[in-house]
Formats: C-alpha cells, sequence, structure tokens
C-alpha cells in the first residue's frame, strides 16, 4: 500500500491554513472534475484530490495523518474490523479511517442516507428493434463490495424488463440493486442508461427516423416504386418523378415507438452515378445535354 | 425478473437522497428538475432523468462547494453540451452516407 502525500497532492505546505487548503481544493476540483475534464485520468486525479481534501480539512484527521507522515504510525490506529470504509476512497485512507463513521459527514443536510450503499449507474446499449417491441435483457454488472479492509467486485447478472417505446438517453432505476448498504442501511439502487446501437442504415432524429434512399438518376427523373426496409419489415414506397437529391418522403408511423405514439420514417433521396460509361450510354447521355438546357449552378452566376 | 421503477415519489427521493423537501423545492425553482406529477407538493413524483439531475446537482454541491445558482448553470450548460454532442454525432453519421 502506498502511502499518500495529501499535501502534495493538493498543493500546499504542511503548515497551510484552512482557508489555503479549500482554495486549493476547489481549483484542483474544478480542473479535474469529470463533467468538466473529459481526460479518462481525470476522474482518478479527482478522487485523489477529494480524498486529501476529505483529510486536510478535517481537524482531527489532519492530525492523525500527520502522526502518521512523521512517525509512520499512529498512537491510536484503529483496525479493520468494521465495514464502514468508503469504496470511494482509497486503501491507504481506508486503513486508517476505516471505523471512523462520523468522519463521511460532509455538510449535514445533503448527505445521503449514512451508508446508503452506493448507487451504479450502467450503459444499456439496444438495438432499434429491440425498443419497438420492448426486450427482457440480462444485465451484467460488477457491484463495489468493502469488506473492512479493502474494497472488492463482485459479479452479479439481473433480468430487467425494457418497456417497449424506451429511447436514447432515458434512464431506468432497478431498486435495491446497487452496493450494498452497511450495517442494516439501505442498498443502493442500479440506473440503467439507454443508449441506441447505431443502425447501418437508420438514423435517429428525434423521433423519427432517417433512410438514406440512394436513386438512379433515371430513377429520380421517372419516379418509381421501390421496396423500403422499415424496423418492422419492407414496405413499398412510391418515389415520385423529379425527385430531388436531398428531398424527404415521409412514411407516417415508421419512425420510433415512445411512450405517446410512433414517429415517422424519412426517406431521404440521393442520386447516384453509375460508375462507368459504355460508348452506348455515353451517347445517350451526349443527347440528353443537348435536349436538356438545365444549368444547375444558376446560383454562381451574378 | 427485476422490477424497475420508472417514477419516484418525493418522500423516497428525499429519504434516498438524504435531502430536505426544502431542497428538492428549491432544485425544482432553478429549473434543475421538474417534477413529472403531482400539483400538490406532497404528491410530486420525479421521473428518471429529473431525478438524475438532483443526484448530479447535490455531488456538485457537496464536490466543489459552489451555490445552487453555478450549479444549474453547470447543469444547463452539460445539459447543452450532451445534446449537441449528440447532434454531432448524428450529423457526422449522416454527412458520411452522403459523401
Amino acid at each position: 500500500m502506498d502511502f499518500k502525500d495529501y499535501y502534495q497532492i493538493l498543493d500546499v505546505t504542511e503548515n497551510a491554513e484552512l482557508k489555503e487548503i479549500k482554495k486549493a481544493y476547489r481549483k484542483l476540483a474544478l480542473k479535474f472534475h469529470p463533467d468538466m475534464n473529459p481526460d479518462p485520468g481525470a476522474e482518478e486525479k479527482f478522487k485523489e484530490v477529494a480524498e486529501a481534501y476529505e483529510v486536510l480539512k478535517d481537524g482531527d484527521k489532519r492530525a492523525e495523518y500527520d502522526e502518521i507522515k512523521r512517525y509512520g504510525s499512529t498512537s491510536n490506529q484503529r483496525f479493520g474490523n468494521s465495514n464502514s470504509g468508503s469504496p470511494d476512497f482509497s486503501d491507504f485512507f481506508n486503513s486508517i479511517f476505516n471505523g471512523n463513521t462520523d468522519g463521511y459527514q460532509h455538510s449535514g443536510q445533503h448527505e445521503p442516507d449514512l451508508f446508503k450503499g452506493q448507487d451504479l449507474d450502467l450503459e444499456v446499449p439496444l438495438f432499434l428493434e429491440e425498443t419497438v417491441d420492448g426486450i427482457t435483457k440480462t444485465i451484467e454488472f460488477h457491484v463495489p463490495v468493502f469488506d473492512g479492509r479493502r474494497p472488492k467486485q463482485i459479479k452479479k447478472s439481473l433480468k430487467v424488463k425494457i418497456p417497449e417505446g424506451t429511447n436514447d438517453g432515458e434512464r431506468i432505476r432497478v431498486k435495491g440493486q446497487g452496493a450494498p448498504g452497511s450495517d442494516n442501511k439501505l442498498n443502493g439502487d442500479l440506473y440503467l442508461h439507454i443508449r441506441l446501437i447505431p443502425h447501418p442504415l437508420f438514423d435517429v432524429q428525434g423521433i423519427d427516423l432517417l433512410l438514406t434512399l440512394p436513386l438512379a438518376p433515371w430513377e429520380a427523373a421517372l419516379g418509381k416504386k421501390i421496396e423500403i426496409p422499415t424496423l418492422d419489415g419492407k414496405i413499398n414506397l412510391s418515389v415520385p418523378a423529379n425527385s430531388a437529391s436531398g428531398q424527404k418522403l415521409r412514411i407516417n408511423g415508421k419512425g420510433l415507438k415512445t411512450k405517446t405514439g410512433r414517429g415517422d420514417l424519412l426517406a431521404i433521396v440521393k442520386i447516384d452515378i453509375p460508375p462507368g460509361t459504355t460508348s452506348e450510354t455515353k451517347k445517350l447521355w451526349e443527347k440528353f445535354a443537348e435536349l436538356e438546357q438545365y444549368n444547375p449552378r444558376t446560383d454562381w452566376s451574378n | 425478473m427485476e422490477n424497475i421503477t420508472l417514477l419516484i415519489p418525493l418522500n423516497e427521493l428525499c429519504q434516498i437522497e438524504g435531502i430536505s423537501h426544502e431542497l428538492i423545492m428549491e432544485v425544482v425553482e432553478y429549473g434543475i428538475a421538474e417534477p413529472a406529477a403531482g400539483s400538490d407538493l406532497s404528491e410530486w413524483t420525479f421521473d428518471m432523468e429529473s431525478t438524475h439531475w438532483i443526484k448530479k446537482a447535490i455531488k456538485l454541491n457537496q464536490q466543489l462547494h459552489i451555490d445552487w445558482v453555478a450549479i444549474a448553470m453547470v447543469i444547463e450548460l452539460i445539459r447543452q453540451k450532451e445534446t449537441l454532442e449528440k447532434e454531432n454525432v448524428m450529423l457526422k453519421t449522416r454527412l458520411n452516407r452522403f459523401l
């Protein structure tokens, strides 16, 4: 177990006053807070800073820590006979302050039920198709438990019914399936965060689905009945004559399902050109160019 | 099969987060969360989206020692950022389909 120099972590001197410690903490907490700093290492750094502050802001804890820092041990070192440590803090922290229960209370009114188990957040990827009918998912995750000495991870598996019409970003709570609470306190809860898996054909725009519809130039010009894929099977779509690239064709009620209804499917025309031309088709294009006086770049001319 | 919750009543939310009714009222006033149903305070329920932001607000308050106006602003900016990121990913995918 590594010794942690909390003064160094907060970048303050050993005789720093509480005011300086607070200031240093604020500065570093804002810098490394995972909501503000997307770097992968930021969260670990934030935890380290929070742990250092937890000790140095508290007169008793700081005195105890100083003693260990100076003499390598403490006159009233506690032993790991209770499971009141915190998985948020390091082994080093828990080995010193384990059992010192009231030390975890921060600012009174905002403190969650003391030692209620930790809530867990879990991302659940869903296929678009699964949101239409609802699905029973087997969720596998790790629950952090604290055995009085060190945090451990226990693997858990649950079956959860995801209701139909559940969409991207929605959250579902599974009560009591978070980390176990200590001393007869409540278990934490498990929060599932739904993420829609990108679909090879459909893009999600709110409750509507977008489908790119490639057309050959003559299909776009003449119109055509085309069989198109939807989340619930193929349907026929009449592409009108003279459909331009980017034009949207709306198919009602074939979008995403929501709690209140269903969105639409928008087929967006994209005109593709055949990869190669034979001398015969080239002649036809030339004929076409002669007949048509259309200039697609009128916007450019002054 | 596990039972899922999509709405939490005010009292239960206060209990699991260890917070007061007054704090929830404050959070609602600042627009951080909105009750999903209930006209009377005692009948308020919150959906999981609001619950998420309430938890986030409490955490920010504890971790950064910043006041509620600042927290409301941070949360609004996080929301805007998340929306823009999502939109950006979608538009990039769309663009690639046309290129």
